[in-house]
């Protein structure tokens, strides 16, 4: 079903993101060939100046990439009112097997070209650029999983079929059965809680530890811990808090958070849950950076600051996703 | 706080720039507001169509069936609800005949409905569309808006039957403008006085409406019929429903890629807006270069210079295409969205914006521009200050 604007969009988009990439690596194959500090050659003048441009469109494709896996999501839950069975965005995404992957390709892809801007920012704090060869080397690897992402979403839109009344149409009450279910089967709600909140007070409390002193051991914890509490909070949100949004017990969905019927709070509580996630993981990821390169003070700054916004967001996470659960715990109904 | 002073700083250095270069600027955001214009109505106009679909849906059946016969519909013996009365769930069967009269006097089609308004469980909120009257007895008529101004505002008013012996009929009401979409070509009738009109025997009618007590059970309900009634066709309320959708986005996006075109275009024309430095441009570059800009910081301005250029035509284009949809009524899509028809339904659209909507036309304008532009951008930023300075 491409003849759709949703689908035309996205096409679009991971079209400008493919180009935008395409120019960059070519410039990652300059580099990875004729980069060489010590000459002042033409060359190597130009290839400088190229770095600014493949550091600018790799930060263009990663913000473009943010902007497709949010317009996928709200496409998937427009699809649904075309396609038998489907009654929200989670009967969309399932309605064919690349759906889901192609969700999880483009989740993937942020949070990569996210730390490849990572490491950009240190390589060009140092005036040797230390990290160079490593990024441009990095950059071509992003490649096959953007090709992955983008050969996903077009198998996904293509084998979607849209339910149209035909000549004869007894044959479609036999197709999209069992569609409209859930992602999940529904967690025990009382310690699917508690390891939740569990998790994100020992973040907290790590965060507060890491924020005052970068200990290296500590903050691979919080690394580890961070990406099992992001696993955990979607299976969270999913199972247990999104009923409480929707006032619905046996609605457990993860993106009808995002529509206007529940005042858009999922932009809130994604947008905090996801950034919190990267930059919880990538301060302990930033850890690997090579202690001879001269980069330890710009890491060690970039890691304080990396905490701080964690643990700000994983505040403003917790209170967003809890608001609806306590509301209806306090009052005893839907607020 | 270093760094968000340096974005300010830099976003109001990019707004005196664009202010100095303002006749180029004010070229740019022009044809790009006239591109998001196009798109943005486009996308209103489906999405309030099919909200009102949607909305005038609610009053159908949930379920309808038609007999076939080679692959064509023709009248169905009122007979077979006989056969349905061992389906539990089932409330109530309605026949229903409709059909189209053609007008030769305006070369228009009106479409006649005969039902019972009792038979109908939803039969009291019909008399909620009507605007001025009451519901029809038996030899009158409610007509819709479109219909009542082709036959003129008369109190009786007479159909050719097909052996063209005139059928007189008396107007008691008129449908509200609300529901226009569906009902204003249409005449509402008692089922046999359209029997009459159709010259159709007593036995038959065209469809049959089916009323289900449990919504959950629709579907079942509809298989065991489309089991008992082999030659039937069964549609349920949320199968018209998605194809509408499917319908209406179809045709959306068919324009949406026709537009593309227009987008193309625009993004050569921002491209060589954007490439084409003059040398009063390079001057500026060489003089910030000189004064301590890196080439991060001129791309940083040009970025900030590409955003406001795309948020401003955006604001604009978008505001321009609500005012279209809502107060002009889409004029001039409307044609292509509704279909061919001598009387196209006159319907008040009102576009409910949601942020998706906003995203999608963002996505298909903001984003191509912006890349567009990057290129540019950066062949400015490399520009070394002695060569731009002699």
């Amino acid at each position: 079903m491409f003849l759709n604007p949703w689908s035309v969009a996205l096409c679009l988009l991971s079209l400008v993101v493919l180009v935008l990439l395409g120019i960059a690596s070519r410039t990652a194959v300059k580099v990875l060939r004729y980069w060489d500090p010590a000459s002042d050659s033409n060359r190597q003048i130009s290839l400088e100046n190229e770095t600014w441009l493949s550091s600018t469109l790799v930060q263009y494709a990663l913000g473009f990439q943010i902007f497709s896996l949010v317009l996928f999501v709200l496409a998937a839950d427009n699809f649904s009112h075309v396609i038998s069975g489907a009654m929200c965005a989670v009967g969309s995404l399932t309605a064919n097997r690349y759906g889901m992957p192609a969700l999880w390709l483009k989740l993937a892809g942020a949070f990569l070209y996210g730390l490849w801007l990572v490491v950009h920012h240190f390589d060009i704090s140092s005036e040797r650029y230390p990290l160079l060869r490593f990024k441009y080397a990095a950059l071509l690897g992003l490649m096959p999983l953007l090709g992955a992402d983008i050969a996903c979403q077009t198998l996904y839109l293509a084998g979607l079929k849209p339910d149209i009344i035909t000549s004869c149409c007894a044959v479609v009450f036999g197709e999209g059965e069992g569609k409209g279910g859930n992602l999940m089967a529904s967690l025990p709600e009382g310690q699917t809680l508690a390891i939740f909140y569990g998790l994100a007070a020992v973040l907290a409390v790590l965060g507060h530890f890491l924020f005052r002193r970068r200990r290296r051991p500590l903050m691979w914890v919080s690394g580890g811990l961070w990406a099992v509490f992001v696993g955990v909070a979607l299976a969270a949100i999913t199972s247990v808090f999104s009923s409480y949004v929707y006032a619905m017990p046996y609605h457990h969905c993860p993106f009808c958070l995002l529509k206007p019927e529940y005042g858009y709070i999922g932009f809130l509580i994604y947008g905090a849950l996801l950034p919190a996630g990267f930059f919880g993981i990538s301060a302990a990821l930033a850890s690997l950076m090579p202690a001879a390169s001269g980069l330890s003070e710009v890491v060690d700054r970039f890691q304080r600051r990396a905490v701080l916004i964690s643990c700000l967001l994983l505040v403003v996470f917790v209170i967003s996703v809890s608001y609806h659960l306590v509301l209806y715990r306090l009052s005893g109904g839907e607020g | 706080m270093n760094g968000l002073s340096r974005q300010l700083n830099v976003i109001d250095y990019s707004l005196s720039s664009l202010w100095r270069r303002r006749f180029k600027s004010v070229s740019v955001m022009v044809v790009f507001a006239a591109v998001i214009f196009l798109l943005a109505s486009f996308q209103m106009t489906t999405k309030a169509l099919t909200q009102t679909a949607s909305r005038l849906l609610v009053m159908a059946p949930e379920i309808t069936i038609q007999k076939m016969r080679a692959g064509r519909q023709e009248p169905i013996p009122v007979a077979y609800r006989e056969k349905l009365a061992g389906i539990f769930g089932i409330r109530r069967i309605t026949p229903r005949v409709w059909g189209y009269y053609f007008n030769e006097t305006h070369a228009a089609n009106l479409t006649v409905i005969g039902v019972d308004p009792r038979l109908m469980p939803l039969g009291e909120k019909l008399a909620a569309a009507i605007d001025t009257g009451r519901l029809p007895g038996d030899h009158e008529v409610v007509l819709g808006q479109g219909a009542e101004e082709l036959l003129g505002e008369n109190r009786m008013i007479s159909l050719f039957r097909p052996d063209l012996s005139l059928k007189p009929l008396t107007v008691v009401g008129r449908f509200r403008p609300a529901t226009d979409l569906l009902t204003y070509d249409t005449l509402f009738l008692p089922p046999d006085d359209a029997r009459d009109l159709f010259s159709l025997p007593p036995e038959l009618a065209t469809d049959l409406c089916v009323t289900v007590a449990n919504p959950s059970e629709v579907d079942t309900i509809a298989k065991k019929i489309a089991a008992l009634l082999p030659g039937t066709r069964v549609l349920t309320r949320s199968q018209i429903e998605k194809t509408y959708h499917a319908v209406f986005g179809w045709r959306s996006g068919f324009a949406s890629v026709c537009l593309l075109t227009a987008l193309t275009s625009f993004i050569i024309f921002a491209w060589d807006k954007a490439s084409g430095l003059t040398p009063e441009e390079r001057r500026e570059i060489g003089i910030l270069k000189i004064v301590g800009w890196q080439t991060a910081d001129v791309i940083l301005l040009r970025f900030w210079e590409g955003v406001i250029v795309a948020l401003l035509s955006f604001v604009a284009g978008y505001t321009l295409a609500y005012i279209h949809v809502a107060f002009f009524d889409a004029g001039l899509f409307r044609p292509i969205m509704l279909g061919w028809s001598v009387l196209h339904p006159r319907l008040r659209l009102s576009p409910g914006v949601e942020v998706g909507d906003v995203l999608l036309v963002l996505c298909l304008t903001v984003v191509p521009y912006l890349a567009a532009t990057v290129v540019p951008a950066w062949r400015a930023a490399i520009i070394r200050a002695d060569s731009a300075l002699n």
